[in-house]
């Protein structure tokens, strides 16, 4: 029945041919307009469009959060758009006034002055709103800001799945812009750039209490943070050479240092099921989380480039950054006394003094020397990161404010890297229609002993191939392998660096690659068509390719002792491929099509196994195949009815994702281990499919009348369809599980948005 | 050090603007080494733009030539930003010669009584026999400096794509920039398919709702980061917006230092927080030691607490750094 009704709709809808025009882009001013305005010595231009939205189906509150997800649309009054353009009759000086979404959570403005040719300045500003949810819960009380508070006594867990709806849980982000463009000469620019954002609400977060694997609660983060940065730079450029040197100061303002919340299982709930033991009877009443932390950063660059005889050029670019944070620490826990009666847990000082500098280097040259056609490309990079923040000693710590002291020492590491990267190409123009690049390229990462692997060399080879052997067909191919090796992979390296911890006692498997650091060999094809038959008709065919191969370099196959003996663990291949088709064509002068499709899939495949520190057995290994795959259509139509006078636009998107986690145990059969373990969690299982959609029909007819105006009737049709195990039934309280949640779920909806438009352009 | 930004920033704040504002003021008529070669008309408008009214140079024949058998090319040129630059206030002889600063002298072409492919102008169509790179010659004879600074050698440049390709200069289609289509996703998305249809994907940054672009992260015409990306890192990019993920924090996700990009996919995702593969499966493939994160969990009532809601995030929250003394597992 629902069905029926949506059908109906949408044809009544598309029928009546409106469109809510794009939410994007501000739209060009039409052609045709009214006899020119001047005020002041001023001429004016510009355009307005205002009307009525009114919505036939609308989601509701708790369906809204993925409809107006970075929206806001609203019903009633709306300003579709406004541009005005004041200038000087010789076009010395002019001024420009924009912006849509008037009066909206998501509007924006833009405001500009210009001295043709020699300064401009504006200002800018931008709204957005970032909505998370509209359907959590919880029986929180946010008391003062960041600190939330339950009831006393603690309710049983079961109640939260009564708790009171949180309308909304969003961040509203404004950002504000202004800037000055200065040409002090032909060849000499200056411009000056100051943004500030400020984001301002809140988010899902997390909290843990106990010991490892206690229970858990997702309460609220409350954001009030800004980030001002200004920037500063200036061009001197002529014909043969050109430089350039910028500054740029980034101050990030936290204005909350920490989320406070009560643990749901302290003072014990009645009945205290199925909170964990270690969670009960202990002083940990609330815990405390950290936000980030304030921070600046400052970065100095200078770059050129020259010209230089054979048709060579040389490009460089120096740029260091410094970024510095230094707020105090909070305590070990605030949750008991704990600081003050042990001193082992007292602070060994007060703030990091964070400091890491970044240096980049590049140096590019390309040249055609030779009297064939043949570009010689060569590029080197370098870029290192110095983490000179204090390694900080704690003798002991506290685990999720639980009013015990665990021993240490642990240590604060800084992991610094360095980065090179260097790539040679030549290019032959075989012929007009054929272009072939061979290349080579070398990446290089240098990372600290307390990482796994000290030194990767990645090696590239390319093979590029540009063909028009028309007028009307271009294709470009390229090919792209690559292969890393790493020098050696040490699992132990950070308790190494430590001395304090047993080979093996941190506990990552022997047997484990992490992806960013392990062998891995890499294909890569991309291609690309472009089909022009006509003017008026293009057809862009696109195809990719890529497959890493994770290998398992270096080792142990030693059938003694536990852990040593299997398959890498870890990433062990990742594929992903897309393919898809563009077309837009112009049959006749009035009319305007496009279509496209695109199919994407990517494969994860991934091994561990479930071990303990006294258990490592291969039977217990397992694999997972996590899959997606995304299709997604778009087409449209433009056609001008009666030219000048009547327009009519169709617009439709459709996307489709299907997510797959595909999870098994290879060596399992047979075993009695794996037997024993049978029906637990420590066994494989499949996650049910996950997928989404989401179809966007637009339609708009706009009729031109007295010269200047234009009315539109508009309408929208939008979908949106989850089907996600994980959120679709949850609740804040699932039996028999400890954590308790929001209760997040981006609801289902659908939505039917009719406008009328009126718009006046004047020029 | 200590950060005390406010009281800093106000002065710095207010010290460019005062700067700016004064320059804006106090040099509204400042000579320049190239003013325009005659003095603007004090009050009508100018019939013709300002060049005109200074003979061409040998071989060139003037814009109003050019207008006479393109008047509409013409006029909608003479509304976009380098039309007003070029026909009212060009700063030196070359934007003085307007049409033929860009497609050449036009004399030939006018001798030879018009027409495609005569006279040896350069017309910029896809089909135009110039090469790209003589084409190109011509726009970064002007454009060289700011961001095209590193246009040689970079991806497209190397692959042959035309200034042309991208940029509309004839008539205004898109608000800004000079784009061949109404917007950036749909102009870089006509040689980037697959990323324009990324922009549809469940969890995204805001490109389809017209809150950033492309050119928010990339410059296209070429930079020192690999992918084209504006900033010193991939990181630093990120930062400009996410600057809370800055740090230098007490504890840290070293996978997190090196890039973004080693769990997020930025162009979208169907996975939460546009990360490339589902919790808890993705911190899984780098986390084996002998805890609980070695389980594969299923949909049992022991396995929820590490799958629903945050996943791992539920208690390993600061994932992308902790500055708390108790925060060594990235818990506080």
């Amino acid at each position: 029945m629902r069905t029926t009704r949506t059908v109906r709709s949408v044809l009544v809808g598309l029928l009546v041919l409106g469109a809510a025009g794009p939410a994007s882009a501000q739209t060009a001013p039409p052609t045709e307009t009214a006899p020119p305005i001047e005020i002041g010595g001023f001429r004016l231009e510009g355009y307005g469009e205002a009307g009525v939205r009114f919505f036939g189906e609308r989601p509701t509150q708790k369906e809204s959060a993925k409809f107006e997800e970075y929206r806001d649309i609203n019903q009633g009054l709306y300003l579709q758009g406004l541009w005005l353009r004041f200038f000087t009759p010789d076009e010395k000086y002019s001024g420009e006034i924009s912006g849509r979404q008037w009066g909206l959570q998501d509007q924006e403005y833009r405001l500009s002055f210009e001295r043709r040719g020699l300064w401009e300045a504006g200002f800018e500003w931008d709204q957005m709103r970032h909505i998370f949810s509209t359907s959590a819960q919880t029986l929180l009380n946010e008391t003062s800001r960041g600190v939330f508070v339950l009831p006393n006594p603690r309710p049983p867990l079961s109640a939260y799945n009564n708790a009171r709806g949180i309308d909304e849980i969003s961040v509203r982000w404004d950002t504000a812009r202004m800037f000055f463009k200065f040409s002090l000469s032909e060849n000499a620019d200056l411009f000056a750039e100051y943004t500030r954002i400020h984001k301002d609400g809140e988010k899902p977060f997390g909290m843990a209490f106990g010991s490892p694997g206690g229970n858990a609660f997702e309460v609220l983060q409350p954001i009030e943070q800004t980030i001002h940065d200004f920037r500063l730079r200036g061009t001197w450029a002529t014909e043969r050479w050109q430089l350039q040197a910028a500054y740029a100061m980034s101050v990030f303002v936290n204005d909350l240092d920490f989320v406070r919340a009560d643990n749901p299982c302290q003072p014990t709930p009645v009945p205290s099921a199925p909170c964990a033991a270690g969670d009960i009877g202990t002083t940990k009443t609330f815990g405390t989380v950290s936000l980030p932390p304030s921070n600046t950063a400052h970065t100095l660059s200078l770059q050129g480039g020259l010209n230089l005889p054979l048709r060579t050029r040389i490009s460089s670019n120096f740029t260091y950054s410094l970024r510095l944070q230094n707020d105090d620490f909070l305590p070990q826990t605030s949750t008991n006394t704990l600081p003050l009666t042990n001193p082992s847990v007292a602070l060994p000082q007060k703030s990091l003094h964070g400091n890491v500098q970044t240096i980049l280097f590049n140096l590019n040259a390309t040249s055609r020397p030779l009297p064939i056609p043949v570009t010689f490309t060569a590029k080197y990079r370098f870029y290192d990161l110095i983490d000179n923040s204090d390694v900080v000693r704690f003798q002991a710590f506290v685990i999720n404010d639980q009013p015990t002291v665990t021993p240490g020492p642990t240590f604060s590491q800084r992991f610094s890297y360095m980065r090179q990267n260097a790539d040679l190409d030549g290019r032959w123009q075989i012929a007009r229609p054929l272009a072939l690049t061979l290349g080579t390229a070398w990446e290089r990462w240098d990372r600290p002993n307390t990482r796994e692997v000290p030194e990767s060399d990645e090696f590239f080879a390319k093979a590029a191939v540009d063909v028009t052997p028309t007028d009307w067909l271009m294709i470009r191919a390229t090919y792209l392998p690559s292969f890393r090796r790493i020098n050696r992979y040490n699992t132990n390296a950070l308790a190494q660096v430590e001395q304090n911890a047993a080979p093996g006692e941190l506990g990552q498997s022997f047997l484990l690659r992490k992806y960013d650091e392990s062998d891995r060999d890499r294909q890569r094809v991309d291609l690309m068509m472009q089909i022009t038959p006509t003017e008026t008709l293009t057809i862009t065919p696109t195809a990719s390719y890529k497959f890493d191969d994770y290998i398992a370099s270096g080792l142990q196959h030693d059938a003694s002792g536990p852990g040593q003996k299997g398959a890498m663990f870890g990433l062990q291949q990742a594929a992903s491929w897309s393919a898809g088709m563009d077309v837009n064509w112009s049959p006749v002068e009035r009319l305007t099509l496009a279509a496209g499709y695109v199919h994407e899939s990517t494969f994860q495949k991934q091994r561990s196994r479930t071990r303990t520190a006294a258990m490592d057995d291969p039977a217990l290994d397992w694999i997972s195949d996590n899959a997606d795959t995304i299709d997604t259509y778009h087409a449209s139509m433009t056609a001008r009815l009666i030219p000048s006078k009547l327009d009519l636009r169709f617009a439709g998107n459709y996307s489709y994702a299907l997510g797959r986690v595909e999870t098994r145990n290879p060596n399992g059969a047979g075993s009695a281990l794996f037997n024993s373990f049978a029906g637990t969690n420590s066994v494989a299982a499949r996650f049910p499919a996950f997928e989404d959609s989401l179809l966007r029909l637009e339609a708009s007819l706009r009729y031109h009348f007295a010269q200047a105006w234009t009315a539109s009737l508009n309408y929208a049709y939008e979908a949106f369809r989850k089907h996600d195990w994980r959120t679709d039934t949850i609740n804040p309280f699932v039996p028999g599980n400890s954590a308790i949640y929001l209760g997040n779920d981006l609801k289902n909806y659908e939505a039917h948005i009719f406008g009328v438009t009126v718009g006046y352009s004047f020029k | 050090m200590s950060v005390e930004p406010r009281r800093l920033l106000g002065v710095i704040a207010g010290a460019a603007l005062a700067l700016g504002v004064g320059i804006v003021l106090g040099l509204p008529f400042a000579s320049r080494a190239q003013q325009p070669a005659t003095a603007p008309p004090a009050a009508a408008p100018p019939a013709t733009p300002a060049a005109a009214t200074a003979s061409p140079p040998e071989g060139y024949v003037g814009a109003e030539t050019c207008k006479g058998c393109h008047e509409e090319a013409f006029n909608k040129f003479s509304h976009t930003r380098m039309g007003r630059l070029f026909l009212k206030q060009a700063r030196n002889p070359r934007e003085a010669n307007a049409c033929e600063s860009c497609h050449g002298p036009g004399q030939a072409h006018v001798e030879a009584g018009g027409g495609k492919g005569k006279g040896g102008l350069i017309s910029f169509a896809k089909n135009d026999p110039t090469p790209v790179e003589k084409r190109n010659a011509v726009c970064l004879s002007c454009h060289t400096k700011g961001d095209r600074l590193f246009w040689q050698g970079s991806a497209h440049e190397s692959r042959d794509v035309a200034c042309t390709s991208c940029h509309k200069l004839m008539e205004d289609v898109s608000p800004r920039h000079q784009l061949t289509r109404e917007t950036q996703i749909e102009t870089c998305g006509t040689c980037h398919v697959q990323k324009r249809a990324q922009t549809m994907r469940t969890s995204h940054m805001p490109l389809r709702e017209g809150k950033m672009t492309c050119t928010s992260c990339h410059n296209p015409h070429g930079t020192v980061t690999p992918a084209l990306l504006k900033e010193a890192s991939l990181n630093d990019t990120c930062f400009r917006c996410h600057a809370e993920k800055r740090g230098p924090f007490l504890w840290n996700h070293p996978p997190q230092i090196e890039s973004c990009a080693n769990c997020h996919d930025p162009h979208g995702s169907n996975h939460e927080n546009m990360l490339k593969t589902s919790k808890p499966r993705l911190c899984q493939q780098c986390h084996v030691p002998t805890q609980h994160p070695t389980k594969p969990y299923g949909r049992d009532t022991a396995s929820l607490k590490f799958v629903l809601g945050q996943s791992c995030l539920t208690c390993h929250v600061n994932i992308h750094g902790s500055n708390h003394p108790a925060g060594f597992a990235l818990t506080r």
